[in-house]
């Protein structure tokens, strides 16, 4: 049975992981995501779950580790964070371009220098263009859900795929959710099962040296596999929400906004939350927007976000990642999404936050109030 | 490279595109990139350097801790022949030296090879049947000449040996106190060894310098192992019966001669003073030793003295015996301060005058033989060539004087040595070895007899361990720079270019290195956790 509970961000990702049986964990720990492998090697330590947790002494051990286990056919978990993610990095690459399945939990927080440990989305937008797939989330309970659609979606593609959380806004706080019943999750994810896997009486090459044409054509393969991974992401949110009667999908409007309102916020992430408030507290005094949260930033939606955002004046989109130089990497996305529409709206580029710089609603409610003030090419910083 | 055969479809699935061949990366002979080649450098272990016999102990500790304890006693027998003796004995030249000193505390090899050589008293040496036509004289049968007779036997040739006292063993069996080499072993050991290599021993034969030169003419070979049986007495004392040598003492006590006299005064601070004082204590004499230095500048071994001191024993340090004057049934000893002249020591201030019953000198050994125009061809083996030392220095030497022989013969090619390497070099240093890879352990010492029961008789002080019991001890041996082919480097291989070679013979190595595919990194050297694999440069 399904059953409610209330619990820290990362004990819900515990136990969301926990629900999709992985056959090994390996992780080092890093604020703001120490609680959640934590929790993961209390559950191991006490029998609770029957996994190999694989102790090492860095980041990039870890996902070596993990990038072993798999290979050799177990559903395995990692998480890092930050400056940790940013040392997986080269190994990030090398994981997707392996083929192969994984989900790691990553909690964002701000790069150094300088020292920083609160929220920002600069440690997953810098790996963008590893390979991976990218999950945003708006709340815990979307987290615990998102791992369980992530382990079928990536054993389905043999791509792995990135879970991002907001470090201590959702790690840190306490919310009350729902934990599906193991064997509804049991039907809903089975087993594993490796296409190819290491195997000394049947020895194969992982990821052997690749002439220019093949490595090319291997490319090729993987572009269209990430295409392909967006009708198979919505199947799988569907099929999820028959099940367990929650609904997500990649682009996700949400109901505080107003759809007939020429202008609209976007933004990923638990800034969604505020964003609601800000937006729902205008509806009051008679200040229309529509209101949007992007959960998959790779592979792109540009389709589901077009038709989302057809027929919209100004669309201000929330950062807080920033390509110096640029301006807010999500911006760069959403005009490169929205550029081939015939009527193409206003985009705001705003730098709302970096290094847990707090949002309140009413930041956001006077970001609304003043966009006829806001820069059309030029970064918005306030 | 181009041979790398990528899967474009899919068994069982609907994957395309994944980058798994089915064909191996061996093809890629990334070999060719290194400029660096890893190589299996055995190197010397600082036991076998410091042991006078270069005894391969790491090669019998890895039988010894893997149960083998046959093949653990062949290999210790092939240096040192007589085990269950220098076992108890040796002051263990091996343990002073061992790495694991820097670490914990040193291997107590003297335990292993004591337990191997007890284990051995019930397995005869293999002995020899080779039959090459040489035949060899030894005079004396003390450690030096038993040693000189098996390494002349291994390699075939016969040998005689002439022992002036009525049982063979020199000063093991008429110097060394019971309760440091008790008679069963002694003579275990030595049976062993006659009946095993078909030595011709023959006692109460005492052979004089007038008989060297007939000697040489009847055998191809006379090595004179005679020791130095006999204590030598300050010439300044008076020639007097109450006035004795420690070795004569010792001898005595031995043959389970009865001691007259009850109050006894020792000179002396070498272990034959603390031998003689220590048996006579036994034997319920009241004793003293009187030593010119501190207690400690005494040249006996440290444990003996440790020992000597637990069981009660005195010892008047920096005392000198200036005069002796013999009063009817007693002796008066004047006793001065010792006083530091340079290196001298003479006579400082009267202190007082002592009576005594005996008055023991063991202050040095002498010949007990008049060998002096020794012809060219008698090769000098033992105490007797190179003054007084250990059994283990002992053994070594007779062996030298047999490879002499040996070599002479031509016989030396096929001579059974220890494998250890015995390549010029210095031993292998602790901080060549990668500790961190051993774990903290203590060492497994030899339980001794209680200091009160030990004056009563000759008890054996120093109590067995099984070779049970030592499992753990063989398991603490670092192994210095000899592999042990543990796989760390296989483990940390990034290129699988290593394969350890488990059922290694002798002459192959243990690791293989695939330098087609090795790209030189060093890894392996980095963790051998022995010190045993170095990089070599490769152009």
């Amino acid at each position: 049975m399904e059953k409610s509970a209330i619990l820290l961000g990362s004990e819900a990702i515990a136990h969301g992981v926990k629900l999709c049986r992985p056959q090994v964990i390996s992780a080092y720990p890093i604020t703001p995501q120490t609680h959640i492998i934590e929790t993961l090697s209390e559950m191991v330590d006490r029998g609770e779950l029957e996994s190999q947790y694989i102790k090492v002494e860095s980041e990039m051990s870890a996902i070596a580790a993990v990038l072993g286990s798999v290979s050799a056919g177990s559903r395995s978990f990692t998480a890092s964070s930050s400056q940790g993610l940013a040392m997986m990095h080269e190994l990030l690459h090398w994981y997707a371009g392996a083929r192969l399945p994984l989900v790691l939990v990553n909690a964002n927080r701000a790069l150094g220098a300088p020292w920083n440990i609160w929220s920002d989305q600069s440690d997953s937008f810098s790996q963008r263009d590893t390979g991976w797939l990218q999950i945003y989330c708006e709340t815990s309970q979307e987290a615990l859900d998102t791992i369980i659609m992530a382990y079928k979606a990536s054993e389905q593609l043999m791509l792995p795929i990135m879970v991002m959380i907001d470090g201590f806004i959702l790690s840190h706080t306490m919310e009350r959710l729902m934990i599906p019943a193991q064997e509804m999750v049991d039907d809903f994810l089975p087993p594993y099962k490796a296409p190819y896997q290491l195997d000394p009486g049947n020895p194969l090459t992982f990821g052997g040296a690749a002439q220019p044409d093949l490595f090319y054509e291997l490319k090729k393969a993987y572009s269209a596999t990430m295409q392909e991974a967006l009708g198979l992401i919505d199947q799988v949110q569907t099929e999820f929400a028959r099940k367990f009667e929650r609904h997500y999908s990649a682009v996700m409007h949400c109901q505080e906004g107003d759809k007939n309102s020429d202008t609209a916020i976007i933004c990923c992430g638990a800034m969604t939350g505020t964003a609601r408030v800000a937006v729902e507290n205008l509806s009051q005094t008679e200040i229309a927007v529509d209101l949007f949260k992007l959960r998959l930033l790779r592979p792109f939606p540009t389709t589901d976000l077009a038709a989302a955002l057809k027929g919209k004046k100004r669309v201000i989109v929330l950062n807080r990642a920033c390509s110096y130089g640029v301006g807010g990497t999500l911006s760069q996305e959403i005009r490169t999404a929205l550029y081939h529409l015939p009527d193409r709206p206003i985009i705001n580029d705003v730098m709302i936050s970096l290094g847990g710089k707090e949002v309140f609603p009413e930041t956001i409610s006077d970001i609304i109030k003043n966009r006829e003030q806001l820069s059309e090419t030029e970064c918005n910083w306030l | 490279m181009n041979n790398l055969k990528y899967i474009s479809a899919i068994r069982n699935g609907d994957f395309t595109g994944l980058p798994i061949a089915g064909s191996s990366t061996a093809v890629n002979m990334t070999g060719n990139w290194k400029f660096f080649r890893p190589l299996l450098k055995p190197k010397k272990a600082p036991c076998f350097e410091a042991c006078p016999l270069h005894i391969g102990i790491s090669d019998y500790i890895k039988e010894f801790a893997a149960g083998n304890h046959l093949a653990a006693l062949e290999i210790l027998r092939l240096s040192n022949p007589m085990p269950a003796i220098t076992g108890r004995v040796c002051p263990n030249f091996c343990q002073s030296a061992c790495n694991r000193t820097d670490f914990d505390e040193a291997l107590q090899i003297g335990n292993l090879e004591r337990a191997l050589g007890d284990f051995g008293l019930d397995h005869p040496h293999p002995g020899n049947d080779k039959d090459e036509n040489k035949t060899a004289a030894i005079i004396g049968s003390g450690p030096a000449g038993l040693a000189a007779a098996i390494f002349l036997t291994r390699a075939g040739v016969k040998v005689t040996i002439f022992e002036q006292n009525t049982a063979p063993g020199g000063l093991l069996r008429y110097g060394i106190p019971a309760y440091r080499l008790p008679r069963p072993i002694l003579d275990q050991e030595i049976d062993n060894i006659i009946e095993s290599y078909k030595i011709e021993l023959k006692c109460n034969h005492r052979i004089e310098s007038a008989q060297l030169k007939k000697l040489t003419a009847e055998y191809d070979v006379l090595i004179a192992a005679p020791g130095l049986s006999r204590s030598s007495i300050p010439a300044q004392w008076p020639d007097i019966p109450k006035i004795k040598g420690a070795l004569d003492l010792l001898a005595a006590i031995s043959r389970n001669e009865t001691i007259p006299g009850q109050n006894f005064v020792i000179i002396g601070g070498g272990n034959a003073a603390l031998d003689t004082a220590r048996s006579l204590k036994r034997l319920g004499k009241t004793v003293k030793i009187i030593y010119r230095r501190t207690r400690a500048e005494m040249p006996a071994y440290p444990d003996e003295i440790m020992e000597a001191l637990e069981e009660g024993l005195q010892i008047q340090e920096e005392v000198v015996v200036a005069k002796v004057a013999g009063t009817g049934d007693a002796l008066n000893l004047d006793l001065h301060h010792s006083r530091k002249d340079g290196k001298q020591i003479t006579a400082g201030d009267f202190l007082e005058t002592i009576t005594c019953d005996f008055l023991i000198a063991a202050t040095g050994q002498e010949s007990g033989t008049d060998f002096k125009d020794y012809s060219p061809e008698l090769l000098p083996a033992g105490d007797f060539a190179h003054g007084a030392a250990s059994v283990a220095e002992a053994l070594a030497s007779g062996r030298k004087a047999a490879e002499s022989a040996l070599e002479k013969f031509g016989l030396l090619a096929d001579y059974p040595v220890s494998n250890q390497t015995t390549e010029e070099s210095a031993p292998i240093t602790c901080t060549q070895l990668h500790l961190n890879y051993y774990v903290k352990k203590p060492a497994g010492k030899t339980p001794q007899l209680e200091a009160a029961a030990r004056n009563k008789n000759f008890s054996e002080v120093n109590l067995s361990l099984t070779l049970d019991q030592l499992a753990d001890e063989a398991e603490r041996c670092f192994h210095c720079g000899s592999c042990t082919t543990c796989g760390i480097c296989w483990f940390f291989c990034p290129d699988v270019a290593i394969a350890i070679n488990h059922d290694s013979h002798e002459a192959e190595s243990p690791i293989l290195f695939d330098y087609d595919h090795c790209k030189g990194c060093g890894q392996c050297a980095e963790v051998c956790p022995r010190g045993v694999i170095e990089m070599e440069e490769d152009l």
